[in-house]
């Protein structure tokens, strides 16, 4: 079954890329703790809070640019033939891509330092999932057409460019305010890889032109690798009739792939009601130590098929000049097997904000010792209202994408918070998303979904996110 | 009157992610999806010079079966739809020439052949396609075939030399096939 998915999303993902993974409704959402998570350095307003373990933070999405589910599969009678050659083999490009990403918080809990308030540490441990491909148009157009009556045309090999990653991540932060106006934060994560599979960075083109000899030349020219880490056991496992979850939770409590990561936040009060923002976020890399299995393709050759030249050819009658066609192929153009174990790195984040406060709906009422407790001077809670922008970006592999947001939240006491925004991205100049915060008592819910126009009917979206968590929160200052 | 916001906030939200749906997807579909790429290569090129016509005494000059796994290869033989073969003959020898290619199965039994009678030089370069498939011949002839015999005949004599230059007689070879892979 295994092997069936593996080939599954590797055909589905052979038009896919991952990572849109903007958080735009949750970023400097503060009444969400883990909001921390997207801005290690984001106005901290709790005592403490903690996560109810497995469901404190579920964050799914979608995405492809492009082309949607509902493009080829609406029940609309037209021939799917056509449909795949017309929205997908001629109309889609190499940047094009899918992405679907999962993140499930474990673990997740934070608290207020006590010698010095103005610290707050986060811990926690989420298990993160992603396959990523983006439309390897070349390769779709020969698998789907041929290389007949293409003469002179390359088909880049470049275009294949998929990965997906399965790890286990250990993080601990802090965050300090360390003005009034200033609080910056910082987070160590410590990865540990359980499957890795990618084939990014390949180059060469495969190519038919007129043969020097023959009718035909076809020339390959080939530097393609396919790199994996854990996947081998994987398939054993089910191979061998289970072990699956055992082998995941070894290899996601550090009996896989290392790897450490770092996040930075900022958010700066440039006055009572302007703020802004920024975290720079998985700044890291996994080395893959363990179970790692890859395979090249690395050489070029042109042939223009058995080629008997008179009278070299007769040199050697019992000669099997097919063989001796294949082994050469086989030399030049070597498909070959290693262990050599590899490094990858995450894809960093940024996210940027500015937000205006308007609407105060009072003074904080807290009575404290204010020399030795922290200040947050993020207004924010005080005020009925905050609009601004966001500008979010990530590292991909074809270079970096961005998202532009618009927000705007709304508070009603500590009750509930809402939060609207409208992001513009690659996938979607359409998407509106909502996210509500509900405190009752010390019980905190937030449930956030993205490009929610699309909802109408989801299969002819290009982007969906999910997003839901359940904690405990004490508001209390010590 | 102040809560109405939130409520409808709220509601207008739920509804929204609780009330998504999706249109009728039809994914019976995939079954209809074909997949078949039509791929072109060479298959066999034979060049012999006219000062090797000329040493091999008796007419049949040259006969010689070459093993040619391709087209009984699993995979294509299990695939394939139809397709084309091509043929091209070019004689610049002083000699007009019998050739032909023959198809044999494992066995050594000839499946199918193709005869080309090629004048002395100068000559117009022959070229033949021959279809395989349902408008044209049996694709089992391809699908046997396990080997390739090309046996050539001198219809002259062996001492001309053409005056020009290089004198070869060139057979060229390519198959077109639809492979269906869905």
């Amino acid at each position: 079954m295994i092997r069936s998915l593996v080939l599954f999303i590797t055909l589905i993902v052979g038009y896919m890329t991952i990572h849109a993974q903007n958080k735009e409704v949750l970023y400097d959402f503060i009444e969400i703790p883990q909001a921390l998570m997207v801005n290690p350095g984001m106005n901290t307003i709790y005592n403490w809070y903690a996560g109810v373990p497995l469901i404190s933070g579920i964050y799914v999405q979608g995405a492809t640019s492009g082309l949607t589910v509902n493009d080829i599969f609406a029940a609309d009678g037209l021939d799917i033939n056509q449909k795949v050659r017309d929205r997908a083999l001629y109309s889609l490009s190499k940047r094009d891509e899918v992405n679907g990403i999962f993140q499930v918080d474990i673990l997740n809990g934070g608290f207020r330092g006590q010698k010095d308030p103005a610290n707050f540490f986060s811990f926690g441990m989420y298990v993160e999932g992603y396959a990523l491909n983006y439309w390897p148009k070349d390769l779709a157009i020969l698998a789907y057409e041929g290389n007949a009556d293409r003469l002179g045309q390359r088909f880049d090999l470049n275009d294949l460019n998929a990965s997906g990653q399965l790890i286990n991540v250990l993080h601990f932060g802090i965050n300090r305010q360390i003005k009034n106006n200033l609080t910056l934060g910082a987070r160590i994560k410590l990865y540990s890889g359980i499957v890795d599979i990618n084939s990014t960075n390949n180059s060469g083109y495969f190519e038919t032109t007129a043969g020097q000899n023959n009718l035909l030349r076809n020339t390959l020219v080939s530097d393609m690798r396919l790199r994996t880490s854990g996947l081998e056991a994987l398939l054993d496992a089910n191979d061998n009739g289970g072990g699956i979850a055992s082998l995941l939770t070894k290899r996601g409590l550090f009996g896989g792939d290392p790897g450490l990561g770092f996040d930075f936040g900022v958010t700066y009060n440039l006055n009572k009601q302007t703020v802004i923002t920024g975290s720079l976020l998985d700044i890291g890399l996994l080395y893959h130590i363990s179970d790692v299995t890859n395979y090249t393709l690395e050489g070029s050759a042109s042939i223009e098929g058995v080629e008997i030249i008179l009278p070299e050819a007769l040199g050697d009658p019992n000669a099997d000049f097919w063989e001796d066609l294949v082994n050469e192929i086989e030399e030049l153009v070597p498909f070959e097997e290693n262990s050599k174990n590899y490094v990858t790195l995450r894809p960093i984040k940024f996210y940027s904000s500015i937000r205006y406060n308007f609407g105060k709906q009072g003074e904080p009422t807290e009575v404290c010792d204010c020399e030795n407790q922290t200040d947050s001077s993020d207004r924010s809670l005080y005020y009925l209202n905050s609009v601004g922008g966001q500008l979010y970006a990530i590292n991909r592999p074809r270079g970096p994408q961005f998202a532009v947001t618009a927000f705007y939240q709304r508070r009603f006491a500590k009750a509930l918070a809402l939060k609207a925004t409208y992001t513009v991205d690659k996938f979607t100049a359409s998407n509106i998303g909502l996210g509500i915060s509900v405190q009752a008592g010390p019980v905190n819910l937030y449930i956030m979904g993205d490009n929610l126009l699309a909802y109408g009917n989801i299969a002819d979206g290009n982007y969906a996110s999910f997003q839901l968590g359940l904690n405990i929160i004490s508001w209390e200052v010590n | 009157m102040k809560y109405i916001p939130k409520y409808l906030f709220t509601i207008i939200f739920c509804v929204g992610i609780l009330g998504s749906c999706a249109e009728k997807q039809d994914f019976d579909q995939l079954d209809d999806l074909e997949v078949t790429p039509t791929t072109e290569a060479s298959i066999l090129y034979v060049e012999t010079p006219e000062r090797i016509i000329n040493q091999v005494s008796g007419i049949n000059f040259y006969s010689q079966t070459f093993n040619f796994d391709a087209f009984s290869e699993e995979f294509f033989a299990d695939n394939v739809l139809d397709g084309v073969v091509t043929y091209e003959v070019e004689n610049t020898t002083s000699k007009p020439l019998d050739i032909t290619f023959e198809f044999l199965d494992d066995t050594g039994n000839s499946l199918d052949s193709e005869n080309f009678t090629v004048n002395a030089a100068p000559t117009a370069i022959l070229q033949r396609e021959i279809a395989y498939g349902p408008a044209g011949r049996s694709l089992d002839i391809i699908r046997n075939t396990s080997a390739i015999r090309v046996s050539a005949i001198n219809l002259g004599d062996n001492t001309s030399v053409s005056a020009l230059p290089n004198p070869t007689v060139f057979l060229r070879s390519s198959a077109k096939f639809r492979i269906q892979l869905k």
